[in-house]
């Protein structure tokens, strides 16, 4: 019986030590959009080189808000990418709106793009509390070094994924004139 | 380090009252564990550990729990366990958890203890068992803010009445000795295994009544008081002729 006694000491030790818990949140809470820029030339011979990823030389990128004010879109203070040279941006869209809207400048060009997404309500645990993911619906933006962008991944969350493919045309002939890619078109285009 | 206190203080104890236990098994006529009924009997179990710690232990969690464990043969013992808890908890982002529910939880204990010819009959156990757990029970998950760190601004989400049931499996061990006649004192060990997963998307709850904080995989521990009801007669007569006579054979050799 003794060694019944000796059981009973060493788990309730044992329990203790393992009582300490950790309320501290370790799963990331990142939610990021990830544009990749591809350069396409269609004159190539190998078919493999039409498209490729490409690195942009200086790219700077902020988000544009709407003033209820001044009734004007201005740029968030916070700048995303400063004169960098990236094969890839990462962009947190707007919880609190359903159109995000990104100033990017190449250089001196500049060109914009309108994220349309729906945002939803993604509870994780008590730790963590509650991320909003989204999902796009539609892309456009302007062409003044962007010739069309065009949506890979509709679904925006913690993990990476391409979700955008932001398309140079280095032979300056326009692939597609409507700038305009919308899911539909999309899913056309992949059939 | 209370809560070490606490569990140290309860563990002394219980190895006070077996102790003492055992010195009264001395003196007392040994009682034939070879019972030949099929119903031996039952025993009313209550957690003295949950209440313990609900009491002492301010961390928002409390745990009521009570059960009947039926005596078939001396070998097996069917057992229902019932209970109460419920938690309150504000995490480190100040999101509000609070639940009370009912739980209980259904299974048999075997008996491990092997009887050997020479040594004396006893109703102390040492049991091993499997449970399934369940409770249905309802929830809030409130205060839950999301901040915007980027484009500004701040969301504040509530999820009030949050229902769901959860059920659970659990291996069991554990020891119960005889203090003074049909009153038990014992201690059990419990792994538990969630069987109802959380499902992507949904609110899930922090703590299960019954299960405890709600991972994959999670532990207990009881500290019972028992009565036995309805146990079988002692043959007194009959078994210390058998011991007597074995202590004649042993001098005698």
């Amino acid at each position: 019986m003794k060694k019944y006694i000796f059981i009973t000491l060493i788990f309730s030790i044992f329990l203790n030590i393992s009582c300490v818990t950790d309320d501290t949140c370790i799963q990331t809470k990142y939610v990021k959009l990830t544009a990749n820029f591809y350069v396409v030339n269609p004159n190539d011979s190998i078919i493999a080189n039409r498209i490729k990823g490409f690195y942009v030389d200086s790219i700077t990128v902020q988000g544009l808000k709407y003033d209820s004010i001044t009734k004007l879109y201005q740029s968030v203070d916070s700048i995303l990418y400063n004169n960098q040279k990236v094969n890839s941006i990462n962009l947190p869209l707007n919880n609190n709106s359903t159109v995000t809207i990104f100033k990017l400048k190449f250089k001196n060009v500049v060109d914009t793009m309108r994220i349309y997404h729906s945002n939803i309500n993604d509870y994780l645990s008590l730790e963590c509390g509650c991320i909003i993911t989204h999902a796009i619906d539609n892309v456009t933006t302007t062409n003044h070094y962007i010739d069309s962008a065009r949506i890979k991944i509709y679904e925006v969350n913690t993990i990476d994924a391409e979700n955008i493919r932001i398309y140079k045309d280095t032979s300056k002939i326009k692939i597609n004139k409507v700038n305009t890619i919308n899911a539909e078109h999309i899913r056309l285009f992949n059939k | 380090m209370r809560s070490i206190f606490v569990y140290l203080i309860s563990s002394i104890l219980l190895c006070l009252s077996v102790s003492t236990a055992m010195a009264q098994k001395k003196k007392q006529i040994a009682i034939p564990a070879d019972s030949t009924r099929w119903l031996n009997g039952f025993t009313v179990n209550v957690d003295v550990a949950s209440l313990v710690t609900s009491t002492f232990i301010n961390n928002g969690i409390y745990s009521s729990e009570a059960g009947i464990q039926l005596d078939l043969k001396h070998k097996f013992f069917p057992t229902i366990e019932v209970g109460v808890a419920g938690a309150s908890k504000i995490s480190n982002e100040n999101i509000n958890f609070k639940t009370n529910g009912l739980f209980e939880r259904f299974g048999v204990d075997f008996n491990l203890r092997k009887k050997k010819p020479d040594s004396k009959p006893t109703n102390n156990l040492f049991t091993a068992g499997i449970r399934l757990g369940m409770s249905n029970f309802s929830y809030d998950v409130t205060n839950v803010t999301i901040t915007d760190n980027y484009w500004g601004g701040s969301t504040i989400i509530n999820y009030p009445t949050q229902n769901i049931s959860k059920i659970w499996y659990e291996f069991v061990v554990g020891v119960q000795v005889e203090v003074i006649n049909n009153f038990y004192l014992g201690w059990n060990l419990r792994i538990r295994n969630m069987i109802s997963k959380d499902i992507t998307g949904e609110v899930s709850p922090w703590y299960v009544p019954g299960f405890g904080k709600n991972v994959g995989s999670n532990y207990g521990f009881n500290y019972t008081l028992g009565y036995h009801f309805w146990p079988q007669k002692k043959i007194k007569k009959k078994t210390s002729v058998i011991i007597i006579q074995k202590k004649e054979n042993q001098i005698n050799k």
